[in-house]
C-alpha cells in the first residue's frame, strides 16, 4: 500500500520556466513568458485569457507546431521523462497524435473539407502506424461511436454536418492514437450553449472512462471553473494566477483575476452591476515594465511599475504573481 | 394600448428555397411568433442559433418583410409595401446594432465618415459643424475619447471592443426611438463584454430608447432585460418577466437551457443535462410542438398539435401542454 507506482507520482507533463515567440520584423514578441506549470495524470487544467495572452501559442508550443517564425527560446517541456523542447523533427512526429494530440478551435476548418470524415480518421491512424485498411477502419468506426455519431455518418463530408458534429468528429480524431495527453483550443467557443454542455460532458465521460489528461483553453473563465481541477490565468504571456479551481473561483487573489471573475454575470445570483477590466492587454512587442497588468490595475502601487512578480506559492495548490501578496507570505 | 411602441402579431417568415429537389419548400424561420414590447423596455430574445431570433429582428428592421402576420410600430402597421421615403423615415427610428464588429464598419472610411452618413442619409443635421459637434458628443458618450483622434482613424485600427463602441455609437447617434441589438457582445473579448453592456444600459436609460436585445447567453439577458422570450426553431416557447423565466421557467427547453449555461455560483459540481439532440429541420419542422423530439417529458398529444400560448403567471406565458 505503501509502494506507489513512481509514474503516478511524477506529473504526466512539466513545463518549465517556458519562453516562446514570434521572431517579425520589428522585433521578438514574447507570446509565452516563463510559464511553468505541471499537468498530472488524469488532470484537467484550464487556461483562460484573453485573446492576445498566449495561450494557444503556448498549446501549439507543447505540440511543436509552431508557425515558422515562432520559437522556443528557452525552458523545458517534460512530458514522461522526455524534454519535447530537444527532441528534433523525426523523434516527435513519434510523439505528436500518439501520445499527445489536439482538439482546433474551428472545427469548420480543421477538417478537409474534400473527404470524408471516416477517410480522416483513417488517414491518421496510417499517418503514425502500420495498420490493415480493415483494421484501421474498425478502429475509426470505434472512436465515432465514442462520440456518439452514427455509423452511417462514416461515408459523411464535413459540410453534411452540424457544427456539433464536426466538433466531435475533431474530438473522435483527437482520440484516434488513444494519447495520453489531449490539447484543446477553444474547442466549445463556436457553439451554443446546449451543444457545448453536451460535448463538455462527452469529454468528461471520456476521460473518467480513458484515463487521458486534458489542457483546456478558453477564454470563458465561467465555464472553465466548473469543469477543471487546475486553473492557470494567463496575462501577457505570463502566468498570474494558478491553482485548484475552488480556491480560485472562491478566492481569486489577483486583481486580473477578481476582474475576469467580475466579466461574466450570475445566472440565478443577486444582480449586481459588474465592471469587467477597464483597458486592453498590452501589446508584447514593448511590454510595460514591471508588472505587466499594471496599467489595468486598480490596485497598483509604485513598486508594481518597477519589478514584475513573481508567481508564489501562497496556500496550499494556489499560487499567485502579485506584490499585493508578498506581504501575506512573509506574516 | 399606447404604451406599446411595437406588436408583432401571428408574424411568420418563411423563405422559399430555389433547387431543384427542394422546389416549393419553405424554411420556416419564424412561426405564430407574437409579442408586444413597451415603450422604455428592455426586451431579451434567447434562443440557439436557427432559432428565428435574427430572423425576428431583421423583419422589425424591415430588412425582410414578413410572410404573413402583423407588425405595428408606434400604431403604424408595417406591412405590404411602403414607398422608400416611409422606410427610410422607419430606418431612422429603428436603428441595429450587428454582431460582428468588424463587418459592420466600412474599411474603407474612417470613424468620421461613418459616423456622418447617418446623419446625411436622414438628412437630420443643417451644417457640417453641427454634424461634427453631435458626432463628437456621441463619441464622448460611449468613451472614444478625445473624438477629434478617434473621427480620424479607420477601422482596422481599432480594437473590437472600440469598433463596437463605434457601432453603439453610430446607432443611437441620429435618436432613434427603438434598438435592435443583435448579439453585440457576443464576439468581444470577456474583459470587454460587461463595460460594453453597461454602456447600452447607460445610453438607453439617458436617451430614452426601448431596447430589443438579441443573444444566446442567458445570464446576460437576465442582466440586460426587463423580459425575457426563448424562442426555439421559429417559435416562441416562453416570455415573461426575466427573474421569472430564469428562476420559475415552466417550459422544458428553457429548463434545458438554464442547465446548460455556465453557472458556477451554484456549485462547481454539475447535474448532467436533461436532454440532448439538436434543433430540429426548419425545412420539415417537428409537427405539434416544435421541441416534442427532444423533450424528456413529451406525451402522445405533444406531437399532435402546435400548443397554445397558455398564461403561467403574471406577464408569463409558455407554449408548452404541461
Amino acid at each position: 500500500m505503501i509502494e506507489l507506482d513512481r509514474s503516478q507520482m511524477t506529473p504526466l507533463l512539466q513545463c518549465k520556466d517556458l519562453v516562446a515567440g514570434y521572431r517579425i520584423k520589428s522585433g521578438f514578441v514574447h507570446a509565452v513568458d516563463d510559464v511553468s506549470f505541471d499537468l498530472d495524470r488524469g488532470g484537467f487544467l484550464g487556461i483562460a485569457g484573453e485573446s492576445g495572452c498566449g495561450k494557444s501559442t503556448l498549446a501549439y508550443a507543447i505540440m511543436r507546431l509552431l508557425k515558422d517564425n515562432a520559437i522556443i527560446e528557452s525552458g523545458s517541456l517534460i512530458f514522461k521523462g522526455i524534454d519535447l523542447v530537444k527532441l528534433n523533427e523525426e523523434q516527435m512526429k513519434k510523439i505528436r497524435w500518439v501520445d499527445i494530440s489536439m482538439a482546433f478551435q474551428s472545427a469548420m476548418n480543421a477538417l478537409n473539407p474534400v473527404l470524408s470524415v471516416g477517410e480522416q480518421l483513417i488517414d491518421a491512424i496510417h499517418a503514425h502506424r502500420e495498420a490493415s485498411q480493415s483494421n484501421a477502419r474498425d478502429r475509426a468506426i470505434e472512436v465515432l461511436k465514442l462520440v456518439d455519431i452514427p455509423r452511417d455518418r462514416f461515408d459523411s463530408y464535413p459540410h453534411q454536418l452540424s457544427g456539433g458534429m464536426k466538433q466531435r468528429v475533431m474530438i473522435a480524431m483527437a482520440l484516434i492514437l488513444n494519447p495520453e495527453l489531449i490539447i484543446m483550443d477553444e474547442p466549445t467557443t463556436a457553439l451554443d450553449v446546449v451543444v457545448q454542455r453536451t460535448i463538455i460532458e462527452k469529454i468528461q465521460e471520456l476521460r473518467k472512462t480513458l484515463g487521458f489528461s486534458v489542457i483546456f483553453i478558453t477564454h470563458d473563465l465561467s465555464l472553465l471553473v466548473e469543469i477543471s481541477d487546475t486553473l492557470a490565468i494567463m496575462y501577457a504571456g505570463k502566468i498570474v494566477e494558478y491553482g485548484s479551481s475552488e480556491s480560485l473561483f472562491n478566492s481569486p487573489l489577483h486583481p486580473y483575476t477578481k476582474g475576469l471573475m467580475n466579466s461574466f454575470p450570475s445566472l440565478t445570483g443577486r444582480i449586481k452591476r459588474m465592471g469587467g477590466i477597464e483597458g486592453k492587454p498590452p501589446d508584447l512587442l514593448k511590454p510595460p515594465d514591471g508588472c505587466r497588468f499594471h496599467p489595468r490595475c486598480p490596485l497598483a502601487m509604485p513598486i508594481c511599475r518597477e519589478s514584475c512578480p513573481s508567481l508564489e506559492e501562497i496556500a496550499d495548490r494556489h499560487s499567485v504573481a502579485c506584490f499585493l501578496h508578498k506581504g501575506a507570505e512573509a506574516q | 394600448m399606447n404604451d406599446n411602441i411595437l406588436v408583432l402579431e401571428g408574424v411568420n417568415k418563411h423563405f422559399p428555397l430555389n433547387s431543384f429537389r427542394m422546389r416549393g419548400k419553405v424554411v420556416h424561420a419564424m412561426d405564430d411568433v407574437s409579442f408586444s414590447l413597451r415603450r422604455g423596455e428592455v426586451l431579451a430574445i434567447v434562443g440557439e442559433s436557427g432559432s428565428g431570433k435574427t430572423t425576428t429582428a431583421n423583419v422589425i428592421s424591415r430588412i425582410y418583410k414578413q410572410t404573413s402576420g402583423r407588425v405595428a410600430f408606434e400604431g403604424r402597421e408595417l406591412s405590404g409595401t411602403m414607398s422608400r421615403k416611409e422606410e427610410l423615415k422607419h430606418h431612422k427610428r429603428v436603428q441595429m446594432i450587428f454582431q460582428d464588429p468588424f463587418g459592420a464598419l466600412n474599411p474603407t472610411r474612417t470613424v468620421g465618415g461613418i459616423m456622418e452618413r447617418p446623419f446625411i442619409i436622414h438628412k437630420i443635421a443643417k451644417d457640417k459643424r453641427s454634424v461634427a459637434e453631435k458626432v463628437y458628443n456621441i463619441l464622448i458618450q460611449v468613451g472614444l475619447e478625445p473624438p477629434e483622434q478617434f473621427t480620424r482613424k479607420f477601422p482596422h485600427e481599432l480594437s473590437g471592443g472600440q469598433r463596437q463602441r463605434v457601432n453603439i455609437a453610430r446607432a443611437f447617434s441620429i435618436e432613434p426611438e427603438l434598438i435592435l441589438a443583435d448579439e453585440p457582445t457576443s464576439m468581444l473579448d470577456v474583459s470587454n463584454r460587461m463595460s460594453i453592456m453597461n454602456m447600452m444600459l447607460n445610453l438607453k436609460e439617458r436617451h430614452g430608447v426601448s431596447f430589443i436585445y438579441i443573444t444566446h447567453d442567458l445570464a446576460g439577458a437576465r442582466y440586460m432585460s426587463d423580459r425575457i422570450i426563448v424562442m426555439y426553431a421559429g417559435m416562441i416557447m416562453e416570455i415573461g418577466p426575466a427573474e421569472e423565466i430564469i428562476n420559475s421557467s415552466f417550459h422544458p427547453y428553457t429548463k434545458l437551457l438554464k442547465s446548460a449555461a455556465p453557472a458556477p455560483e451554484t456549485g462547481l459540481k454539475r447535474k448532467p443535462l436533461i436532454t440532448g439532440g439538436d434543433i430540429p429541420s426548419l425545412i420539415d419542422p417537428p409537427s405539434g410542438c416544435r421541441f416534442h423530439p427532444r423533450c424528456p417529458f413529451a406525451g402522445e398529444s405533444c406531437s399532435l398539435e402546435i400548443p397554445p400560448m397558455k398564461k403561467i403567471g403574471e406577464d408569463h406565458y409558455a407554449r408548452c401542454l404541461l
